[in-house]
Order: C-alpha cells, then sequence, then structure tokens
C-alpha cells in the first residue's frame, strides 16, 4: 500500500501533470483565487477517479490536459484575466482530467486506492504551492518571472500537444 | 552616418544571403531523451544560441516593457513556429532565417537601433518562427515529448536571461560599449555562419 501511495504521488509530478498543475495554478493564483480553487481542483479529481473506478473506456486525457495546459500559460503570459466561473471550469476540468491520466498501476484494490490518494496528495500538495506563490507575487518583477513561466509552460505543451496530434 | 553604416550591414547581409549555403547548428537529428536532452538541445547550435542571447540583449538594451515582453513573446511564436515543423509546413531557408537572425538582431544591439516597439516585437516574432521550425522539425514523438520540449524551451529562455543580465550593463558608458561590441560580434558570427565559414 505504502508503494502505492509513493507510486501514485511520482504519477502527480510527470511532466504533462506538472506542467497543468503549474499552469492552472499561475492563473488561479494571478486571479486571486485560493482555496475555493483547491477545493474545485481536489473534486475533479476525485471525479476523475470515480471514473477510472467504474471502469470508464480509455480517454484523451493526456491531450486534454496539455490543451487546458496551454491555454491556462497563454492566459497567464499575456495577462488576461478570465471570468472566475472559467477559471472554476478549468480547474476542476484540469483536475479530472489529471486523476484520468494516471490510472493506478497496482493490482490490488488497496494498494490501488492508495496509489490514487497519492495522486491527488500530491497534486493538491504542488498546486497549494504555486496558487501561494502567485498570490503573493505583487512586485513587477515577480508578476514578470510568473508571465515568462506562462509562456515557457505555454511553448512547451503546445509543441507536446502538436507532436502527440501530428505522428 | 548611422544611415550609412545600416545600409552598409544590410548590403553585407544580403550578400551573405545570397552567397550562403546550410548552417549546420541544426542537423536533423531528433531526440527524446527527456528534458536534460531537450535544454541542451538548443546549447549545442551557436547560431541558435548567439541569436537568442542578442534578443536578451536588445530587449535590454530597449529598456521597460521591451526588456520583458521579448523574452515572452518569444517562446509562444516559437512555439508556433515549432507547430509549422513538427506538421511539415515547407518553409524554405529556414537555417539562413537563423543566421539572418543573428545578424539582424545583432546589428540591431550594435547601433544601438531603437524602433517601435511593436517593429521589435515583430522583427523578434519573425525570426522566432525560423528557429522554432527548425527546432519542431527535429522534435521526435516519444514518452518524454513534454520534458523534451520543456528542456528546450527552458534552455531558450535562460539563453535569454543571459543576453538581458550582460545587456543591463548599458546602464553604464562603458558597459554600453561592451553590448554593443557584443551584438557585432553576434552579427559577424551570424554573417559567417551565413557564409558557410563556421
Amino acid at each position: 500500500v505504502s508503494a502505492g501511495f509513493a507510486d501514485g504521488m511520482m504519477l502527480a509530478v510527470a511532466p504533462t501533470h506538472l506542467l497543468a498543475i503549474v499552469a492552472i495554478g499561475l492563473l488561479a493564483g494571478r486571479g486571486g483565487r485560493g482555496g475555493f480553487v483547491l477545493v474545485l481542483f481536489v473534486v475533479g479529481m476525485l471525479a476523475g477517479s470515480l471514473a477510472i473506478a467504474s471502469a470508464i473506456r480509455e480517454t484523451p486525457s493526456a491531450l486534454v490536459l496539455l490543451a487546458l495546459a496551454a491555454l491556462a500559460g497563454i492566459m497567464v503570459a499575456a495577462a488576461i484575466g478570465l471570468p472566475s466561473i472559467l477559471v472554476n471550469v478549468l480547474t476542476f476540468a484540469t483536475g479530472a482530467a489529471l486523476a484520468l491520466d494516471a490510472p493506478p498501476q497496482a493490482i490490488g484494490i488497496a494498494a490501488a486506492i492508495a496509489s490514487q490518494i497519492g495522486t491527488g496528495v500530491a497534486a493538491a500538495a504542488v498546486l497549494l504551492l504555486v496558487v501561494s506563490i502567485a498570490t503573493r507575487a505583487d512586485r513587477p518583477w515577480q508578476r514578470i518571472g510568473i508571465r515568462v513561466v506562462g509562456s515557457w509552460i505555454a511553448a512547451s505543451v503546445i509543441l507536446a500537444l502538436a507532436l502527440r496530434l501530428a505522428r | 552616418m548611422r544611415a550609412t553604416l545600416v545600409r552598409t550591414w544590410l548590403m553585407v547581409g544580403a550578400l551573405a544571403t545570397a552567397l550562403a549555403t546550410p548552417a549546420l547548428a541544426h542537423t536533423g537529428e531528433g531526440g527524446a531523451g527527456g528534458f536534460l536532452a531537450g535544454f541542451a538541445h538548443p546549447l549545442f547550435g551557436p547560431d541558435h544560441v548567439v541569436a537568442m542571447v542578442a534578443v536578451g540583449l536588445w530587449g535590454a538594451f530597449l529598456g521597460q516593457p521591451a526588456i520583458w515582453l521579448l523574452p515572452v513573446v518569444f517562446p509562444l511564436v516559437m512555439a508556433c513556429g515549432g507547430v509549422l515543423g513538427i506538421v511539415g509546413v515547407p518553409i524554405p531557408a529556414i537555417e539562413t532565417g537563423i543566421a539572418a537572425s543573428a545578424i539582424v538582431l545583432g546589428a540591431m544591439v550594435a547601433f544601438a537601433a531603437r524602433p517601435p516597439l511593436w517593429t521589435a516585437a515583430v522583427l523578434v516574432g519573425a525570426f522566432a518562427i525560423f528557429h522554432g521550425y527548425a527546432h519542431g522539425r527535429e522534435l521526435s514523438d516519444g514518452a518524454n515529448a513534454v520534458a523534451f520540449a520543456a528542456g528546450f524551451v527552458i534552455a531558450t529562455g535562460t539563453l535569454h536571461l543571459c543576453g538581458i543580465t550582460f545587456g543591463l550593463l548599458a546602464r553604464w558608458p562603458a558597459g554600453r560599449l561592451a553590448v554593443r561590441a557584443a551584438g557585432g560580434a553576434i552579427a559577424l558570427t551570424g554573417a559567417a555562419y551565413l557564409g558557410g565559414l563556421v
């Protein structure tokens, strides 16, 4: 069970997942939406986990995650503030897609559940960290740094998305 | 005097373009070796390196808001160029465009050119297409494609930051001279690539 938990935590920081979490965290943090966003993200992950538990067919969750990260990254880079409802939807969708894209590799039910919990804990922790940093970034150079990171994330996932779709 | 110098540089650039042979920084080799491979990828293309440093130098030279706008714009436009390369849209003279980017951007720094911000952004964005296209063509799909892409985007951004850091020396008279000299060196390097001398 502990190995499953650790494996789940590692799934949360896979490159695609990490970029998506950071992008949505920066977007939400710049909008000053802290706790509620975290709750939405966790609820989204729960929804995704339930979908996996109900033996849902394979989904294009990786592509969706990349697309969500690209959108969030572009918004952060361009410093475009989205309406709260849209940020909430993006956050929920990112959580759900992340859970769907991180199916537990364990065979036993207990280990599989531990793996999903591990993914959820690690992903939520990273999101909380990023939102906290983005919320507190008030100085001009900090805001510029966030926009640069958003630009880098968007550029990375756009390329990866194009690769996945084209080849 | 300055207009004459610019005209001379443009003539040199046009002549070098006419005599150009493909630069060898982009060899067509792909790679999905993860973040480190992606990070190393742009660092081993000297023509790419000098152009990226020139973007940072020029941004620092132009001051606010170009100092941060150009490094934000470049990766996004570069990614668009990368998509064109991945999809296989034919764009001619990519290597020539990359070398030309070093010449033009280096010359802008060397001559302390201060065009309107939109002109600088369009110029840098246009060259970003060439750089992105070359990288996109060499990207290969794989499990680490995201990490690879993130690696070379971050490496490119780091090169911009190096240029910006050095460019900040332009606040002092001696530093300004050093920055302009670096711009000249970058332009000459680009011309050497364009002429097949490197």
